[in-house]
């Protein structure tokens, strides 16, 4: 009998799964904005959180007002399953657009995936918002071809180049800060520990020039671990007997935990800043059960820090709806809003009119002030890295809080740079007591 | 002349229910464009395009590791070769799709050919963990030469197949249809043209029996893996092409593991199990876009269910409900017949009392 009973049960689920896309209401004054990411990672969650804040904030005041005539959002969630196949983000980027009616979309995370998401949006000339893929080609492609690929913008983040920026100035802070706190004489040294990972190889070697060069520190070695190494209990000896004062790390992966718990446990005298994306996390300091204080890492939003007169307002609120911090990847918010302004600044839903509006535009979002990139420069419609525009963070961790430690104390045109809620940045314990105990 | 062709046709292919549904699924494929117009087929013609290259794919798996039994894990390696070569031959020479493909599938078969190497010489799961390891080891060049292959982020802004989505589904099903009739015909045990076939089946059943009966087996199995290295070489440069870029998801093991999935799925050793696999499970991974939270659970339920209670296969089981080999004659008859239409053997045996 249940032989019988389970292909037919197969082939009705099936004809249900053909007939159901096909339903759908009645439709009045509606914008349909597309949402695609990985929805079954925080990055898609977060894509669609941020959206969703959004949406709900503009349609409960009224909505987008196109030349007079009031229009609703109305969010279309796609799962790319972008980090498996890029393949299938493609076809995902294409039911979104052309079977589901997307007249825009917002997010993506994985290169691979994104270019092929994005040629499908420049096919169907649909204007693509990125907010989250930050290699530097994406925003390459429209110095080529400037008419095919004029569609696609980065909200957010700035793109890959500039985190080596922002790790070094953070580096240049702390090792500073320890000199003068410390009354260190000579030059500083750093040990680089870098996550055995392609994107990190550049880094390392713009570090293993830069840190020299620009910030007249020596470096004392390189350490690669696996990106899932569970003990670094060789690496991190091997640094300490190196006299490293700083370990710059570039850390994506779960080794983060045992880094920063180790780092703590052993009492290396070192301190640690670069990029930690476990340290990001909202659980690291109970993962690392509180060894991961002082850990410091790049990071894009933190509590009660205003990048921006819309920034707190909008962790918090973030924060009571989903009880988590925004990642960078909720810059979906900032890219709803984008696209209300310009639709409202020039009363139509004309994409080439739109898309001179967002060129020109001006706009202070929650995580950074919003202006693309210009048409002749090498990276057309990124969105604008530096002082006054988007910079990022770096965050520490201090006694079981994540403070926001820079931009601080800068330098050149960074000096002066910082916001509202930006703490000092501290030496760790175990550093001060091994400098001063005689 | 034209008389016989066509008593051939009545005998070979409209005789035969599985054939006929073949027949007619070919038929209508060619006729799927002009149901599907509007801005959203293109979406479905790409759907349909993909499942032609899935298609070209499992079917050379299933030559590879269901006739001739070379257990392969990793045969994504061919499509990753082929996508790889034929984005650095569009990219950097600038030569065209029409002539970058083939060579891709070449690169296929020079692929193919280095991992029968080790394939000479073992079997079984020793094989099929050799075989894991290539595209992994082609990974790990990939990311260690990033100026060359762009590493994570591959090889983008190929050239397009053709302008059209239209001429792109065309040229897909016209691709698919040759490369699966040249590798039926391939693994075909009863056909007079070549004898591959049962040469495969022997060296699958028995290997050293096939060698004891003086077939030089070595060849045979160079033969299967070059076969399968192009047509899988096929799949992965069109692919390429149609996507513009090349990239590691192209070797992921993802990919090595779908196609097995799709092959058993449709049926393993048949050649039209994996055209069925791929058309039934590829859309099916589309459709369930609709529950997004679940796609995967739904997916796997699904694949679970229908092998528990069709372990043969999904066409398999259907061709055994509607296919009935003559005992005597082994020829194929309708089922609904009780006799053979060659030799009039009765079909069924007659219930004792």
């Amino acid at each position: 009998m249940l032989r019988k009973v389970i292909p037919v049960l197969v082939v009705c689920s099936l004809l249900v799964l053909l007939i159901v896309p096909g339903c759908g209401g009645e439709e009045g004054n509606v914008i349909k904005i597309g949402v695609i990411g990985p929805m079954q990672y925080v990055q898609g969650e977060h894509h669609w959180y941020g959206a969703t804040m959004a949406a709900e904030e503009i349609n409960d005041a009224g909505g987008i007002d196109v030349d007079g005539e009031m229009y609703t959002i109305e969010l279309i969630k796609a799962d790319s399953n972008e980090m498996t196949s890029p393949t299938d983000a493609a076809a995902a980027m294409e039911k979104l657009i052309t079977v589901d009616g997307a007249q825009f979309v917002v997010g993506g995370f994985r290169t691979e995936s994104v270019f092929p998401m994005i040629e499908v949006a420049m096919d169907e000339e649909t204007i693509f918002l990125g907010c989250g893929a930050a290699t530097e080609s994406l925003c390459q492609l429209a110095v080529d071809d400037y008419d095919r690929y004029k569609y696609w913008f980065r909200v957010t983040p700035f793109n890959s180049t500039k985190l080596v920026s922002n790790s070094l100035m953070t580096l240049g802070m702390a090792g500073a800060i320890m000199q003068q706190g410390l009354g260190l004489e000579g030059p500083m040294t750093v040990a680089i520990l870098a996550e055995q990972a392609e994107w990190a190889d550049g880094m390392v070697a713009a570090y293993q020039a830069y840190v020299p060069a620009m910030l007249g520190m020596e470096v004392v070695g390189t350490w690669r671990p696996s990106a899932t190494a569970t003990d670094l209990n060789a690496e991190l000896t091997a640094i300490e007997d190196s006299g490293a004062h700083l370990i710059l790390t570039i850390l994506s992966g779960p080794v983060g935990i045992p880094y920063a718990r180790q780092l703590g446990e052993l009492e290396i005298p070192c301190a640690s800043v670069g990029i930690n994306v476990e340290a990001q996390k909202d659980g690291f300091w109970d993962a690392t059960e509180g060894h991961g204080n002082y850990e410091t890492t790049l990071n894009t939003y933190a509590e009660g820090v205003a990048l921006t007169s819309k920034t707190v307002a909008f962790i918090e609120e973030f924060q009571d709806r989903y009880d988590q911090t925004p990642t960078y990847n909720a810059g979906t918010y900032d890219a709803i809003y984008l696209l209300k302004e310009v639709i409202e600044s020039t009363g139509t839903m004309d994409t080439d009119t739109l898309i001179t509006a967002l060129e020109e535009i001006d706009y202070v979002g929650a995580g950074a002030r919003i202006v693309f990139m210009g048409t002749d420069t090498t990276t057309p419609h990124d969105v604008t890295y530096g002082p006054g525009y988007s910079t990022g963070l770096a965050t520490q961790w201090q006694d079981g809080e994540m403070k926001a430690v820079w931009p601080n104390l800068g330098v050149g045109e960074w000096e002066g740079v910082t916001y509202e809620g930006v703490v000092m940045w501290q030496i760790p314990d175990r550093v001060i007591a091994y400098y001063t105990q005689d | 002349m034209l008389r016989r062709l066509l008593k051939d046709f009545q005998g070979d292919v409209l005789a035969i229910p599985g054939r006929l549904l073949a027949l007619i699924f070919f038929v209508i494929l060619f006729f799927i464009p002009l149901f599907l117009q509007g801005s959203s087929g293109s979406y479905y013609l790409r759907i349909f395009i993909f499942a032609n290259m899935y298609v070209i794919f499992a079917v050379s798996w299933d030559l590879l590791s269901g006739y001739t039994g070379q257990l392969n894990f990793g045969h994504a390696l061919f499509f990753g070769v082929a996508a790889y070569t034929t984005a650095l031959l569009n990219l950097h020479l600038d030569w065209q799709p029409w002539l970058t493909i083939p060579l891709g599938a070449l690169a296929g078969v020079i692929a193919g050919l280095v991992v029968c190497l080790p394939a000479l010489r073992l079997r079984g799961p020793y094989l099929a963990l050799v075989t894991l390891a290539f595209p992994l080891i082609l990974l790990g060049i990939v990311f260690a030469f990033t100026d060359f292959t762009g590493g994570e982020l591959g090889i983008s802004g190929l050239d397009r197949i053709s302008n059209s989505r239209t001429t792109d589904y065309y040229i897909s099903v016209a691709v698919m249809i040759v490369s699966v009739m040249i590798m039926w015909k391939l693994t075909d045990a009863r056909s007079s043209l070549v004898r591959t076939g049962i040469v495969f089946h022997a060296i699958r059943e028995d290997e050293i029996a096939a060698r004891a009966s003086g077939i030089n087996t070595i060849r045979y199995k160079l033969l299967a893996f070059a076969v399968a290295g192009f047509f899988a070489g096929i799949a992965g440069a069109f692919h390429a092409h149609f996507m513009r870029i090349a990239g590691p998801s192209n070797l992921e093991l993802t990919l090595s593991f779908q196609v097995i999935i799709w092959t058993v799925f449709g049926g393993i050793t048949s050649i039209y199990g994996p055209v069925v696999g791929v058309y039934i499970l590829f859309p099916l991974m589309e459709l369930l876009r609709v529950v997004p939270e679940v796609r995967n659970l739904i997916f796997a339920g699904i694949v679970v269910a229908m092998l528990l209670f069709m372990p043969e296969g999904i066409a398999v089981w259907v061709r055994d409900k509607i296919e009935r080999e003559c005992p005597r004659c082994k020829l194929s008859n309708m089922a609904f017949r009780k006799t053979c239409r060659a030799c009039d053997t009765p079909l069924y045996e007659r219930a004792v009392d």
